[in-house]
């Protein structure tokens, strides 16, 4: 395959940076929070820029091939390549890995979370970009594979130190969930290496070019277990239906920065191997294990919508959401079609945007109200209208309105279910496929149904007379100057730090929403060129 | 009276027998004394077995281990029975068993 | 025969005294030490923990120096002691972990014993033992580095001399290693009885687990590798290990469960590849239950202790699991895929372990306590100290980009490399049981970042500066090992002289 060689040290570059700011905030002590907010800052807004560089550098006609290329010897002995790339799929994967981060450090310029110490605080998140960015844009196995890992230990601590009461039970569940699925993915690889170099001592590469000429010739027996390994891998991260269960743990006892990052991003991590990795690498088993991939989907999406309609808090609520809008991306994947996998990487970029900012909303309301519980909630439109207006936007973005981001990631994937692949027809799974869209669609209903009635209960109505007590006007205009200091003082509307941080999402959901096309054409040269694979 | 001629034979069973009988008695006993002198006996059995092996192959190799093999042990002894001695000065009459302050 | 030996006339084998040079450095610097020791003022004793780092340190030159010099193999002694790459290696590798353990002794020994020169003596011994081991090819020389190495060992285990649970330790781990030996030893007059030779590339020869007395090899083969395993403590043969480790002094545990341990392996990959290349049959099955049984079992214990000490005991007799299952496919795999991963394997883990003993060290000098528990809070008052050993736990947990992760994956991809059923299920279970070591070193990281400290006193940790170096070397190795694994070449490692049907 092709590639363009052009500018190839601006990946390196933008997957490295965040550490340089890791580093020099080393040298920072501990009780200067001011600086290390402020190195951080310029950190996550160079990366930005550099992000925004390679926007503009990025030749938009050929964003099928891999871009800004670079590949170098790393570990010759069991030669694993340092090779980057960027094509149309990764790159808006990339960016918004750049830009969540950005946010998030300006959103916790006033909301470190307790226990406090900023540097260290700051210091994950950086490290965190790092491996977030590393992984979309690593074309090597092994070099994905470790950027994959990197992310494992910050989210770790962002959770255990940061996190609310149940913290360290959630993140010891989310670090076991995630290293069973990487150990198991971990052997797949490797098996996947094994099995294409065939009887050679030496051959063979890590290279993802390699995997993609030699992958398609493997065994089927053997192919359908290496793709099991990976299944487990990834569909852990996604999360799939029966891996799902550290999701809500986690997005509920994480810090709202962890939680936005893990929504917003992580989770991309799992469906960004499937694209990337385990379908088109191994495209004979990618056939058989559709249809249970397809299955778990739409399991997922009603299992996720039911478990949404049960909850009592917020947060928990949207982390279910997660699971349904997950499943949504893994039907479009399953179906193995350009349309499909296209609306996958769409809902990818429009979950990420819109939970993300969903998170945010959980987070300032927790900050305000001290308390998610949806029952305990009500009026914000009357005490915060600002804020409840923004959370009713998402909530319409989140249920997949069109006009607004979620549409688009939605709507195609389940148009796509009832064409799948003409690989899983020839197999006789069409109405397996076609029985899936109804259901699938019916998922939408039901999104409708609990983001509704989530927004009616706590947005409308009068306001709770347990936090109206203190008064909602007196506070409000000075709350930026002197939040934090006592309970009243918390009711106050978005302030600035949030306008900044939330504005960009806000746009970007409904400049999405509006011409998806902006999106579709960057991503679908390089899907196109991926499933090209499964013929039609 | 029969005659019988005293083979290569002969000697490795009573090394293996000898090996056992030490082996048995490491399982057995419980003073670390003794224990310690079913090891110099499961030593010596494996001594016997290389004189006899080295004997009937007609190489000069089995002897000359046999040699590092007696050096060795009688380093062992020097070793062993200092810290035994030890022990059993500050505890009179410890078997193997009294020595259970580190488990888990 | 005598008078066979007194007829043939003697000829004076050559020395190649370049190639003996680090045995040599070693051997006098012993000496040296003991009459230092003699003649030095009771103030100025800890002149005798640096001149035993420079020693350690001036044997790594001839390493070095032979190693850049000349790529061939020099062979002395009929073959039966070689230098060649394998061993320069674990030359060096044995070397510097023992500079590490006398940096992380020079505080612990001046402020607890009198006998510092005896104590450095012995160590330096110890670890001359497992330099002759590198390049020991023959049942003999093989049997006598083992003793070498295994003798100063004990006496250090037991070196609190007043404190009862050092005296257990020290006997625990002489009777089971004497045991070990007599075991190790009865299998090798046997192989020698069926080959008729102690040299290790004849026996390689000759045994075939096949053909004539077959009985005899497999019972040969079995005793000698169970031999080993006492040494390198694999399940069933691990018991005594907690309990040497818990009661030894902690420089010591880090030296048995490193140097000690790596010397095991180093013994083992000996006999495999060269001994028993041809008996796969025997010594295959044999290796995988005992790899199988270790890394589970290791790790179900180590699940479950309070103590920290004992909780990297158990999962270095895991680790010891993961070494273990290279060698079990050494024959159906790839024999020289198997050799690097077993030789990278103990590299990064010795980096990795001895690091974490130090920061063990460092925190017991402001806690006084071995429990897990008493970790808690040290994120607050030495986030360094925490910092350091969450790399070094995550390096052991294999989770890139620390060293741990290359060394696991190289003993997945030479198990892999067998494709076997076998192979691959033994693949399943480590990567699970991956997940279950992961569980109990999260506990610790656990304690020491989101738990507050148990008895509220968070002055900071005064950290000597001896064990500062200690732990900025394992550190910063144990890092360049995970981001640039193949960066010195040391992960080439192909050349074991005489193995590979060469």
């Amino acid at each position: 395959m092709d590639v363009l060689r052009d500018q190839n040290w601006l990946l390196s570059l933008g997957t490295f940076l965040p550490l340089a700011g890791v580093v020099i905030m080393l040298f920072i002590p501990k009780r200067d929070e001011e600086s290390a907010k402020l190195v951080a800052l310029v950190t996550a807004i160079a990366t930005v820029a550099v992000g925004a560089y390679t926007l503009v550098k990025f030749d938009y006609g050929q964003s099928a091939k891999l871009q800004f290329f670079t590949s170098h010897d790393w570990i010759r002995p069991i030669r694993a390549t340092y090779t980057l790339g960027l094509d149309g799929i990764s790159l808006p994967l990339y960016f918004l890995s750049m830009v969540i981060t950005l946010l998030v450090i300006i959103y916790s310029w006033d909301h470190i979370p307790s226990p406090g110490n900023a540097k260290a605080f700051l210091m994950l998140m950086l490290v965190l970009q790092t491996g977030m960015a590393g992984t979309f844009v690593a074309q090597d196995l092994i070099l994905f594979f470790v950027f994959f890992e990197v992310v494992l230990l910050p989210m770790y601590f962002m959770i255990g130190v940061w996190g609310g009461e149940q913290r360290q039970y959630a993140s010891l569940k989310f670090f076991l969930y995630t290293m069973f699925g990487s150990a198991l993915m971990l052997v797949s690889f490797i098996a996947l290496f094994i099995v294409t170099k065939g009887n050679t001592a030496e051959g063979g590469s890590f290279a993802f070019s390699w995997f993609q000429a030699h992958g398609p010739e493997i065994a089927k027996t053997t192919a359908i277990w290496i793709f099991a390994g990976m299944f487990v891998g990834f569909a852990v991260k996604v999360p799939m239906f029966p891996f799902h269960t550290w999701l809500p743990d986690a997005h509920t006892q994480a810090p709202t920065q962890g939680s936005v990052i893990l929504a917003a991003i992580l989770l991309k991590l799992g469906t960004y191997g499937f694209v990337r990795i385990a379908i088109p690498f191994l495209p004979q088993a990618a056939v058989k294990w559709a249809p249970a991939i397809a299955v778990l989907a739409c399991i997922g999406i009603i299992y996720g919508a039911l478990g949404c309609l049960a909850q009592t808090d917020m947060k928990r609520l949207i982390a279910f959401s997660s699971v349904a809008h997950m499943g949504f991306v893994m039907l479009g994947i399953a179906t193995l079609t350009p349309l499909g996998v296209n609306a996958a990487v769409f809902g990818m970029v429009a979950h990420g945007l819109i939970t993300g900012m969903l998170f945010f909303l959980a987070g300032s309301v927790k900050e305000r109200y001290h308390t998610l519980e949806i029952r305990r909630l009500s009026g914000m439109l009357k005490q915060i209208p600002r804020l409840g207006w923004i959370l009713g936007f998402c909530a319409m973005a989140s249920l997949g309105l069109p006009g607004l981001a979620g549409f688009w990631g939605e709507f195609p994937a389940i148009i796509s279910s009832w064409n799948p692949a003409q690989a899983l027809v020839g197999d006789g799974k069409l109405d397996l496929f076609r029985v899936l869209t109804v259901v699938a669609a019916l998922g939408t209903v039901l999104a409708a149904g609990y983001l509704l009635w989530l927004y009616q209960r706590t947005a409308f109505g009068e306001p709770n007379p347990e936090f109206t007590s203190h008064g909602s006007g007196a506070h409000s205009l000075s709350a930026a100057a002197n939040h934090g200091d006592d309970h009243g003082s918390d009711l106050h509307d978005v302030n600035t730090y949030e306008w900044i941080a939330w504005t960009p999402l806000l746009i970007a959901i409904v400049v999405f929403g509006v011409y998806p096309q902006l999106m579709f054409k960057v991503i679908d040269p390089a899907v196109t060129n991926l499933m090209r694979v499964f013929g039609k | 009276m029969i005659a019988v001629a005293v083979t290569s034979t002969w000697y490795l069973v009573l090394a293996a027998v000898l090996f056992g009988i030490g082996l048995a008695g490491v399982m057995i006993r419980r003073n670390p004394l003794i224990m310690f002198m079913c090891i110099e006996l499961m030593l010596n059995a494996v001594n016997l077995s290389f004189v006899t092996l080295a004997n009937h192959l007609g190489d000069i190799g089995g002897q000359t281990t046999v040699l590092f093999v007696m050096v060795v042990a009688a380093a062992e002894v020097v070793v062993g029975l200092g810290i035994i001695v030890a022990i059993l000065r500050r505890r009179p009459g410890a078997t193997a068993d009294d020595l259970s302050e580190l488990k888990g | 025969m005598i008078s066979a030996l007194v007829a043939s006339d003697f000829a004076t084998p050559h020395v190649d005294y370049h190639a003996l040079a680090p045995e040599i450095v070693l051997g006098v610097g012993i000496c040296l030490l003991i009459v230092l020791d003699l003649f030095l003022a009771e103030s100025r004793k800890w002149l005798v923990s640096t001149v035993a780092g420079l020693i350690l340190l001036g044997a790594v030159l001839p390493v070095v120096t032979l190693g850049v010099i000349g790529s061939d193999v020099r062979s002395m002694f009929d073959g039966r002691y070689v230098i060649d790459n394998f061993s320069l290696v674990l030359k060096a590798l044995f070397l510097l972990s023992g500079y590490v353990v006398v940096l992380m002794s020079s505080r612990d020994t001046e402020e607890r014993t009198p006998y510092q020169g005896e104590y450095y003596t012995l160590l330096l011994t110890s670890i001359m033992g497992m330099v002759m081991m590198a390049s020991a090819r023959d049942l003999v020389s093989v049997f006598v580095a083992l003793e070498f190495l295994s003798i100063p060992a004990y006496m250090l285990a037991a070196w609190r001399k007043r404190d009862s649970k050092s005296n257990e330790a020290g006997m625990k781990y002489f009777l089971l290693g004497v045991f070990a030996s007599a075991v190790m030893l009865y299998g090798m007059s046997l192989l020698y009885g069926v080959t008729g030779s102690t040299r290790l590339v004849d026996i390689g020869q000759a045994v075939t687990g096949t053909d004539h007395l077959v009985g005899v090899q497999v019972l040969g083969i079995v005793f000698v590798i169970v031999g080993f395993a006492f040494k390198v403590s694999a399940v069933p043969f691990h018991t005594w290990a907690p309990d040497v480790y818990q009661g030894a002094p902690t420089p010591i545990t880090a030296f048995l469960s490193v140097a000690s341990k790596a010397a095991g392996f180093v013994a083992l990959s000996l006999l495999v590849f060269l001994a028993f290349p041809a008996a796969k049959s025997v010594y295959e099955p044999f290796l995988w239950v005992l790899a199988a049984v270790t890394i589970t079992v290791g790790n179900l214990l180590a699940l479950k202790q309070k103590n920290i000490v004992r909780m990297l005991a158990y999962s270095s007799v895991s680790q010891g699991g993961f070494i273990l299952m290279p060698l079990a496919v050494a024959g159906t795999g790839d024999a020289r895929t198997s050799l690097r991963a077993v030789v990278v394997y103990l590299i990064i883990y010795a980096a990795t372990n001895l690091g974490a003993f130090a920061v063990v060290m460092a925190v017991s000098r402001k806690t006084h306590s071995g429990e897990i528990a008493s970790y808690g809070g040290l994120f607050n008052y030495a986030p360094g100290l925490a910092a350091v050993m969450t790399l070094f736990l995550a390096s052991l947990a294999g989770i890139p980009p620390f060293g741990g992760w290359y060394a696991k994956f190289g003993a997945f991809k030479a198990v892999l490399e067998a494709r076997t059923g076998a192979a691959y299920t033994l693949a399943v279970i480590a990567a699970v049981n991956t997940v279950v070591s992961a569980a109990y070193y999260i506990t610790l990281m656990r304690e020491m970042w989101m738990k507050p400290a148990p008895d509220g006193d968070e002055s900071p940790v005064r950290v000597p500066r001896n064990l500062v170096a200690a732990l900025v070397i394992t550190g910063v190795a144990t890092l360049a090992f995970g981001v640039l694994p193949g960066f010195s070449g040391y992960g080439a490692i192909t050349g074991l002289a005489g193995a590979f049907g060469r």
